[in-house]
Formats: C-alpha cells, structure tokens, sequence
C-alpha cells in the first residue's frame, strides 16, 4: 500500500484488550464462573431439554453432549477476531478499537441443530476509510472459517461512522458477492496475511 | 388449508454449496451446479447420477439452464463466476462440451433459455445482460444485445414460460422487463418496491394474466401484474405481497404451473408454500423449517410428474432434496 490513509490512528495496549485467554477454568484458579456458567447451561437447555431430563440414564455420550450445547458468546466471537492485522498498519483490530466487545452480540442455543446468529458493528479508524469492506471481509472469512455451520452472520459498519454505509453494509452481506470474492487468489492472499496474526 | 412438506429423496450431489438446479422440461434430468466447479445430471426417476460435466469452469457455478428443445439431443448452459458459460450436449451416451462464450466482464450470475430454445439470456455483476442467439447444434453464438440499464449487478434472469419476454432481477432493488421492439430489445418496465437486493423471480404460466414473483432481501415475496391500459401495455403494478414467513435473505422463488402455488426459499433455511385462495389473496400452506439443516437454501424448483408436484432444493451442505407436496 503505497499511501497510508489514517497515518495516526489511536491505540489500545495489547494487554489490555478484553480477553477470556488468561481465565480459562483452571484447577487452584479463584474464580466463580464456572458455576455461574454451568447455570447458565441449565437454564438455557431447558427447550431442548430431553437430554438433561432426569428420565434420561446418564451415557458416555454426556460429556460430548454437554460441549456441543456450550453456547458460543461474544467473548469467544472477539477472541477470534481481535487479533486480525489492520490491512495497513501493523497493529491489530482490536487495538485500533475497529473491533469492540459491546459491538459483538451473539444469539447461540449450543445446539448444533438449531441456527444461531452473529452480529458485529466495525468501528472504521475514519469515515472514508476504503479498507472498511476489506476489513469486514477479512472478519467474515476468519468467521465462516472458525464458526460451525449454524452461524449466520451480519457484519455492520456501526452507525454513523462510514460516509458510505449502507453500500459497505450491503456488499458485506451479499452472499453471492462474498463467495467470488473469496476465488478472487488476490484478495485472498491479501486476507491471510491479515489473519496470520490470529491467535 | 395446510398440507404436509415430506422430504422423499435426499441426494449428498456436490462438495460444495448448490447454487442453481434445472429441471428439464420434457426428459426426466435434473442438473445441479455448485462452487465445486462440477455440473451433474442426474436421473430424475432413479436420482442416479447420469454424468459429471466438470474440468472447465475454473470458479464456482452459479447457474445452469436445460435448453426447452431438443432436435439434437438434449444440451444445456452453466454461467460461472469465471466469467464464461459453457454449453453441453449429448447425442448419445457421451456428454460434451459444445461451446465456450465469452462477453462478460466478470462473474456470470445467471444463464436462461427463451421457451423455444432459440434465445439464450445471461447477466453478470458486470451489470449487462447479454442476449445470445443460438444455432441448432448450439456451437454457434451471437449476441444480439447487450443491456446495461441496471446499475449495479444483475443477480438473475428469466424468461416468460411462453413468450419473449425476459425479467432481471438486480442488487439495484429493481426488476426490469425486457421486450423485443423492432429488432432492438428494449426495458418494457422497471419494478421498483423491493428494499433490498432481488434475488430471484419466476413469471406464472397463464394463457390470461401476465404476473411474476419475486423474492428479495428484504425478506418478502411481491406478486406484480401487467394492466396493460389504452395508451402503453407495459403498465405493470405491484398487486400483492405475499405473508411474511422467512427472517433473512430469500434467495429463491417458483411458481407452479401445474397448482399455481408459488414455493420460497433463502438463508433461514425455510421452505415456504404459498397459495392463492381467492384472486390476489395468498396464504401460506406449508412451511418447513431447517430443511437443509442449519444451511442455507439457495434454490428452490417445482417438478411435476405424472400429474404429481414435487419440490426441489438446493443448499449449502451440497444435497439436493426433494419433497412431496
């Protein structure tokens, strides 16, 4: 890229970007989660309950059960994301706050037969940014490619933060538009080097 | 009245997402294409794969077109987003490649042929409509006209089940028809009142009334008419929408020509069944949820055999299912 677009973007520190990494459930950890998750899990199985309904005799498929009903959230949606390079400075999507917690929202059963759906907003660093759609391509590609197939997602630019919008909105969830772009071997290349810094 | 959507053949066809399938209109083929580059044909009585019709196409195939005639042998198009369309013919067992057309800028959406076969239609995100007309043996192509008046991609084309009248649908929000006029092919009319990308649309075959369906991105299905008045016969109105079933994108639409009823179908993986009760009046009859899983549908066909309608589907779990109605 031979001119910089936003030459002096703001950015966060790395190490403290919301992050789930450093927390996983580990023996001697002082943490409460893991019981507040398991309700969790209980209350949100409840429609498709049959295989916690106390009638069922336990299998030794339980265990295998219990993680494909372990919904996905938006802590995980941004994990997988955060890390993307910005396709012109060497810093991350979530160090330049194009990517946010607050801006993910997830609605998943866990269950792997039932659509569940993702919903990102992107903060373009400015408002004529032409990166924009690259950007939420590359987002898109880094998901379709990570998420199980009952995911439907919808990338946004965030409101008010994009003179054009709705045309990056559309272009980014036209189907059609993305699988061509995904043969297009430039674009691609362009796109694993962006998400060659994921984690 | 409901009726009952019963899955009776699942077909595991491709690798890949079912962008398009054909049925032909007088032998039992099915052909089905997919972003595996493939185009097979299949048995529509056996579901038995009949040929692989592949090594040519370097992207995906978005769409494939049975040609209505068949003086020598049956032989249909594929558009792919390689930006070429390819013709194939049989005469007897062996199935080959009969012709390559170039034209389009960039990816060919969608190919049709015109009811007796002599036209070929094809559009592209190029924003164009190619009008080609083809010899009998199909090795020869002319274009006959290029149409440019959308302003953004042209995602579909289809021809009237009897005459020459073509509706695109586009990503400008708007279906433009086309007509013939003094050797020259003219827009007879834009439709406008989708907010969202069209996606698809299917005229309806009737001797009377001159309506078309279509589906869009904005989640609803538009039935418009031809009222032709004294001054222009190209008047054409929106007269009605149908109820609102699917939550996303509705990528695909079919209009019976046996029953009338119209079937939709998109991303939330819905197939819905629509029927006139009285004129202008549509109800939904059937829907089925999660019919390609938690995968998207992107076509959707009716069959009739025998008198009997079926449905087809195409998804992105590379199956083809097909339904009793």
């Amino acid at each position: 890229m031979s001119e910089v677009i936003n030459a002096n973007p703001t950015i966060l520190d790395d190490s403290l970007l919301p992050t789930r990494e450093s927390v996983h459930p580990k023996a001697g950890e002082d943490r409460l989660n893991p019981k507040i998750d398991a309700l969790l899990s209980l209350s949100l199985s409840n429609e498709f309950g049959s295989s916690v309904s106390p009638n069922t005799p336990p299998s030794l498929t339980d265990d295998e059960d219990d993680e494909e009903n372990d919904p996905i959230d938006s802590q995980e949606i941004f994990d997988l994301i955060a890390h993307i390079s910005d396709p012109e400075h060497p810093l991350t999507l979530g160090q330049l706050a194009v990517i946010n917690l607050p801006d993910i929202k997830v609605i998943d059963s866990g269950d792997a037969n039932k659509m569940a759906e993702v919903i990102i907003k992107i903060t373009p660093t400015i408002t004529h940014c032409s990166l924009a759609t690259l950007i939420g391509l590359g987002i898109r590609v880094r998901l379709e490619r990570s998420l199980p197939p009952r995911f439907r997602i919808t990338i946004l630019v965030k409101e008010g933060t994009h003179q054009s919008e709705n045309q990056v909105n559309k272009q980014l969830n036209d189907k059609e538009r993305v699988a061509a772009a995904c043969e297009n071997d430039q674009l691609l290349s362009v796109i694993s080097k962006m998400l060659s810094t994921c984690k | 009245m409901t009726v009952e959507i019963q899955l009776i053949k699942n077909v595991p066809a491709h690798n890949d997402k079912v962008w398009s399938i054909s049925i032909h209109k007088t032998l039992p083929l099915l052909a089905t294409v997919s972003s595996d580059k493939v185009c097979k044909i299949f048995n529509l009585k056996t579901f038995e794969l009949i040929s692989d019709l592949d090594n040519t196409h370097k992207r995906s195939i978005r769409s494939v077109s049975w040609k209505p005639t068949n003086d020598f042998g049956p032989s249909l198009a594929c558009g792919s987003f390689d930006s070429t369309i390819s013709v194939w013919g049989t005469d007897d067992d062996e199935w080959s490649l009969l012709a390559v057309i170039e034209g389009h800028e960039n990816e060919v959406k969608c190919v049709d042929w015109s009811s007796n076969g002599d036209l070929l239609a094809s559009c592209s995100r190029d924003k164009s409509i190619w009008i080609w007309e083809a010899d009998d043996h199909n090795e020869e192509f002319e274009c006959i006209s290029v149409l440019q008046e959308h302003t953004q991609d042209v995602k579909h084309v289809v021809w009237h089940p009897s005459l020459d009248l073509l509706a695109s649908s586009s990503y400008d929000d708007s279906i433009r028809l086309w007509k013939e006029d003094d050797d020259d092919w003219l827009c007879a009319a834009e439709l406008k009142g989708h907010k969202g990308t069209v996606w698809c649309s299917d005229f309806e075959a009737s001797e009377e009334k001159l309506r078309l369906v279509s589906c869009s991105d904005d989640c609803t299905v538009k039935i418009w008419e031809n009222q032709p008045d004294d001054y222009d016969e190209n008047v054409w109105r929106l007269q009605s929408e149908l109820p609102i079933s699917h939550s996303r994108a509705i990528y695909s639409v079919s209009w019976s020509s046996n029953s009338g009823r119209i079937a939709s179908v998109g991303s939330d993986g819905k197939l819905v069944i629509y029927e006139e009760v009285q004129s202008n009046i549509w109800n939904i009859i059937a829907t089925k949820e999660l019919s390609h899983g938690v995968y998207e549908v992107n076509t959707v066909k009716w069959f009739i055999s025998e008198d009997k309608e079926f449905l087809i589907t195409g998804g992105d779990d590379g199956s083809i299912k097909i339904w009793n109605v």
